[in-house]
């Protein structure tokens, strides 16, 4: 009888391969399918709130600006944990824009300035601004912190020209020339710096801020005291707000899609169950701590 | 000596900064804005500074053949590309639609896709964790596990129980911890500024 050839070790090395991948893979294939999935089963899903108090607290803030005021974005988020914040930053820059709001975006990190320059881009694609009413790219400033210490003084780059540039020397060239400053935090600079750096030097310019959930129990006690005036710092409260705003109705400004969301919690859940039942059978069998595969 | 020299410039700037912030006056301004402007371009020197260390390790690997040459390669290209379509005659800097397109269409999506993979990497880190140090994970994802259920996406009576679940956790337990770990440290700053400026801490003479 002959014998079956014997599988060439490269062979063997690569199935080994693919079956250590095959969970990741399956794991990316059922977030990918049901990110692509019709939303009409999702009426049982909800990524909003309940609380509304913060949604309400940054809607009035943009209500009671005065027509045509003068914004200052101050976008320094990171790439890590922009995407959870995105829908929530764009859905703001349409309530401001709807409320006629004048922009002016100004970074103080280099990942920041990045994010910017692209939000900077979108805006022109997608919000059909005429070129008068455009947002105002006030730049990268270098420096972190001292840097947005100098902002209060002078904040518009020497060559900056149009309708809004003219409009923040008018009120003095600095941050003070803002009627509003909406603060998107990452984690190099937060909504923490501007109140310590910015606050003390123009303490009647009201800050909102936008910021990812890690940030919240650092940016949670400034809006208790009333030097935040609005903070959206949770999934949950950004979802609630892109609700309510009605924004999203853009491809690039959808929210986030519950039905994802829940598969990914459930594999979570569902691996830390598997990993910690693995490793009480090691213990109950005698055996000792088991070392379980990755 | 030298330490001496440094912390008396240290005390001063500070203390200048400190006193503009809370006295108006036109001089002390001038003064204080001109600290401001040099830290700014400490700061940026350093950033170039950094970024110079880097290229220099790149291409001393790429020369040397050491170390990840493709890796490398690829660095100093975004590097070189970057700079290229930020500082061409006629471009307009970091606002250039060519710096804007890498940004957008090339950096951006990478990020996001590198950052995507931690959902994969946390849980392979689990899996390992109970391996290495049983205890100390089960602690640590045994309250990850509870976040997770309280922010589970569901509508309903459920639903609103489970975020009010959450809004709990978030302002009573992880707000305490947090804010306790944030005094501690401020006073750890503190002290430690102390020390330095009042050269009790005469380590590094």
């Amino acid at each position: 009888m002959a014998s079956s050839p014997a599988p060439e070790p490269g062979a063997g090395a690569l199935v080994a391969r693919l079956r250590r991948a095959a969970p990741a893979l399956v794991v990316l294939l059922i977030l990918g399918a049901a990110s692509f999935a019709p939303a009409n089963g999702e009426t049982d899903l909800r990524l909003a709130g309940p609380d509304r108090s913060h949604v309400d607290a940054m809607r009035s803030a943009i209500a009671d600006l005065p027509g045509g005021a003068l914004v200052l974005v101050g976008l320094d988020a990171d790439f890590g944990t922009y995407p959870e914040i995105r829908a929530t930053v764009r859905a703001a820059l349409s309530d401001l824009l709807a409320h006629g709001a004048q922009l002016g975006f100004v970074s103080f990190t280099p990942e920041g300035r990045a994010i910017a320059a692209a939000e900077l881009d979108r805006l022109a694609r997608e919000a059909g601004i005429s070129a008068g009413a455009a947002p105002a790219d006030l730049g990268f400033v270098a420096g972190s912190e001292a840097g947005l210490v100098r902002g209060v003084e002078s904040i518009v780059p020497a060559g900056a020209t149009g309708p809004i540039p003219d409009a923040i020397r008018t009120g003095g060239g600095g941050i003070g020339a803002f009627s509003l400053v909406l603060i998107v935090s990452g984690s190099d600079l937060s909504a923490r710096s501007w109140v310590e750096q910015v606050r003390p030097r123009v303490p009647d310019l009201p800050m909102v801020a936008i910021a990812p959930s890690f940030l919240d129990p650092e940016l949670e006690p400034y809006l208790r005291s009333g030097q935040l005036t609005a903070l959206l710092s949770t999934l949950r409260e950004g979802a609630a707000y892109v609700q309510v705003v009605g924004a999203g109705t853009t491809p690039s400004g959808a929210p986030p899609r519950p039905l994802p969301i829940l598969l990914g919690m459930l594999i979570a859940l569902g691996v830390i169950a598997e990993a910690a039942f693995r490793q009480l059978a090691g213990r109950s069998g005698g055996r000792g701590f088991q070392r379980t595969s990755p | 000596m030298r330490r001496t020299v440094v912390t008396a410039i240290a005390l001063a700037s500070g203390s200048l900064l400190l006193l503009d912030l809370m006295i108006v006056n036109p001089a002390l301004g001038s003064v204080a804005g001109a600290i401001t402007e040099l830290l700014v371009l400490l700061t940026a020197a350093a950033a170039i500074g950094g970024a110079a260390a880097l290229v220099a390790h790149h291409a001393r690997d790429l020369r040397a053949g050491t170390g990840d040459p493709v890796g490398s390669a690829l660095v100093l290209g975004g590097i070189a590309a970057v700079l290229i379509a930020g500082l061409r005659p006629g471009s307009a800097g970091s606002a250039d639609p060519a710096v804007r397109w890498l940004v957008a269409a090339l950096l951006a999506p990478i990020a996001a896709s590198v950052f995507s993979l931690v959902f994969l990497f946390l849980l392979s880190a689990i899996r390992r964790g109970f391996a290495l140090r049983p205890v100390e994970t089960a602690v640590m994802v045994g309250a990850a596990s509870v976040v997770i259920v309280l922010l589970l996406p569901i509508g309903g009576s459920i639903g609103d129980w489970l975020a009010s679940g959450a809004g709990w956790v978030r302002s009573v337990p992880l707000a305490g911890v947090f804010r306790g770990l944030l005094i501690g440290i401020g006073i750890m700053i503190a002290v430690g500024a102390t020390r330095t400026l009042l050269t009790l801490d005469r380590d590094g003479e």
